[in-house]
């Protein structure tokens, strides 16, 4: 056993000083190799966190809503229309929602005021998401200032700072009561910006979208499997981008990793040579040759992951963000919350350092089969 | 002794290229004498160590390492022998290079997972013994020609070999270097180990080391050999 690690130990020193005297070379390809990885490994992460955000906001989205159009634009919804609508056989309920948008001069930055169905802050208190806390710099129990519809600035206290499981819902939001953002907004208070509606009996939908139409003209009520589809359709696009991107690397993996496979530097079938004939044995060879496959996957397979968490979940993907995600241009902006998929790591693994090492070994192991004084001719 | 029964050797064989290096050599190699294998470029010398030394397998014919048959041992056996038996010293030295000499002498001994400070002693005792101990931890292109053929000797002599093989080891020394590399040789024969040098060199072929002179041509023996 003991002879056994030493040999070990003998076989990764002499990799590694392997490794170190071809240091360009071996240099070279752990940069290309790790610049492969960070590629698919930043592709893999951010799809998943945008599909993992997507997921979440819908999980939070009503059954159906149910707006007001006038010449193709929004408008407000009278609150008259719940007591109708809410009489529909098949519906729970419908409340009013107050929502809007807020687009702050000085900041250059788009906030999206709410008020909350429970637990509202009290008159004069607000609650920050946290990219706009960030953003004001503001902190629980300090004053924040907006300014209203009507160009007078409004001052917040603070209630708290809000920490979600997905920026998404929660980066740009404001929290306010319900009689602040009327005065805040200038939406009358027989008017709600739209309605939601719970429904017990998703076959129902149907039934209640075409009561509603015919109950008011003007609405617009709006399935969460719409917005579903939506979704779907800007994630899909998205995805495919993210495809294009991820079939380049692999491509350029596969190119890689068969000049590896296809064969030795001449001087590389000497020295195999060189070791056979003093006595090394094709297992040593091929150990060796594992250590040393191993040592630059392995290096570049950490340092890419790496390199792409960081990527990912602390610059938002800035290098991806320009094409593939619409609210990158929006500010305040968000970060993706950091998620590492145990699954996806072990299968990025399995297709980038198993095929490498493998290639790095069957050359070898051809070399080394042959007899010494054929690999030194 | 080392016996060799009818051994030949065809490269590409059944190919247009086709090339019978040895054909059908018989020659016993006395151990702890020193034999020489002479003839001019092609005739065999380097094929015949080869076949000798279990780095390549004939095309026909046996060889015999201290009367059991080796020829048709399989690969890991034939490394097991070239490693504890035999010990190589090669033309161009082969050393690798971008590693210390030291490294380099140690390196034959790595697969035996000898424990490393024992096997580093051993390696920093044969380079004193060849005179190269200063030159231990310079890499192998630092070295010159002389300090190069010493480290290589070192490197054959790492695993305690019975037979020492060289191929042509003074093709490229200038006489000085030469004589001393025989002065090594004689070293070595009166520790009692057996040595099979390939050359043409007249400094090694007429020296007083060569006990058995063996001349090849176009792979056959045409003078000096002798069996059993």
């Amino acid at each position: 056993m003991a002879h056994m690690i030493e040999r070990h130990r003998h076989i990764i020193d002499f990799t590694l000083a392997t490794l170190l005297r071809r240091k360009g070379k071996n240099g070279g390809l752990l940069l290309v190799y790790t610049l492969i990885i960070f590629v698919l490994a930043s592709v893999l992460f951010f799809t998943e966190a945008i599909r993992r955000e997507a997921m979440l906001v819908l999980q939070e989205s009503p059954e159906i809503i149910v707006q007001r159009t006038q010449a193709g634009r929004y408008q407000t919804v009278p609150m008259s229309w719940c007591a109708g609508i809410g009489s529909i056989n098949g519906v729970g309920s419908a409340q009013p929602r107050l929502w809007g948008y807020h687009y702050d001069r000085t900041r250059l930055a788009n906030y999206t005021f709410m008020v909350p169905a429970q637990d509202p802050p009290g008159a004069g208190h607000v609650d920050l998401g946290g990219a706009v806390a960030r953003m004001l710099g503001a902190a629980t129990g300090d004053t924040v200032a907006f300014q209203g519809h009507d160009g007078a600035p409004r001052a917040f206290t603070v209630r708290k700072v809000l920490e979600q499981e997905s920026q998404l819902l929660t980066a740009d939001l404001v929290l306010i009561s319900e009689q602040d953002y009327r005065l805040f907004s200038g939406v009358p208070a027989d008017q709600a910006t739209d309605l939601v509606l719970q429904v017990r009996n998703p076959r129902e939908y149907a039934t209640i979208v075409e009561k509603i139409t015919r109950m008011h003209h003007d609405a617009r009520p709006i399935l969460r499997s719409e917005i579903l589809r939506t979704y779907d359709a800007v994630f899909s696009w998205r995805s495919g981008l993210m495809l294009v991107i991820f079939s380049a690397a692999t491509l350029a993996f596969l190119i890689f990793a068969w000049d590896k496979a296809t064969g030795l530097s001449a001087e590389e079938r000497a020295e195999i040579g060189i070791l056979k004939a003093v006595g090394w044995d094709t297992s040593d060879i091929l150990l060796l040759k594992f250590w040393e496959g191993t040592a630059i996957s392995l290096t570049a397979f950490l340092a890419g992951t790496i390199l792409a968490y960081l990527h990912v979940f602390h610059t938002s993907a800035s290098l991806f963000a320009p094409v593939l995600k619409g609210w990158s241009t929006l500010y305040p902006s968000f970060r993706l919350p950091p998620l590492l998929d145990f699954q996806q790591v072990v299968t990025l693994f399995i297709l980038t350092v198993v095929p490498y090492t493998i290639t790095t070994i069957v050359p070898s192991w051809r070399a080394a089969t042959i007899d010494p004084d054929a690999v030194m001719r | 002794m080392i016996s060799i029964h009818n051994i030949s050797k065809v490269f590409n064989a059944g190919r247009p290229n086709e090339v019978t290096a040895v054909g059908g050599v018989s020659l016993d190699v006395r151990m702890e004498q020193t034999t020489i294998l002479k003839g001019p470029s092609g005739s065999g010398k380097t094929t015949l160590l080869g076949l000798i030394g279990c780095m390549a397998r004939p095309s026909a014919g046996r060889i015999f390492l201290k009367q059991r048959e080796i020829t048709s041992l399989p690969e890991r056996f034939l490394t097991d022998i070239r490693r504890t038996t035999f010990g190589f010293i090669f033309q161009q030295c082969n050393l690798i290079k971008g590693i210390t000499a030291l490294e380099n002498v140690m390196l034959p001994a790595y697969p035996t997972g000898e424990k490393f400070s024992t096997l580093r002693g051993r390696a920093q005792a044969t380079l004193a013994m060849l005179g190269v101990e200063k030159r231990a931890e310079a890499k192998i292109e630092w070295l010159s020609g002389g300090e190069a053929q010493r480290v290589a000797v070192a490197r054959a002599l790492i695993n305690n070999p019975a037979v020492i093989i060289a191929d042509e080891p003074t093709a490229h020394l200038d006489t000085k270097l030469s004589l001393e590399f025989i002065g090594i040789m004689r070293e070595l024969k009166s520790r009692g180990t057996t040595i099979i040098i390939a050359s043409h060199d007249p400094i090694i072929c007429e020296s007083w080391l060569a006990e058995q002179v063996v001349e090849l041509r176009d792979g056959r023996i045409v003078a000096g050999a002798t069996m059993s």
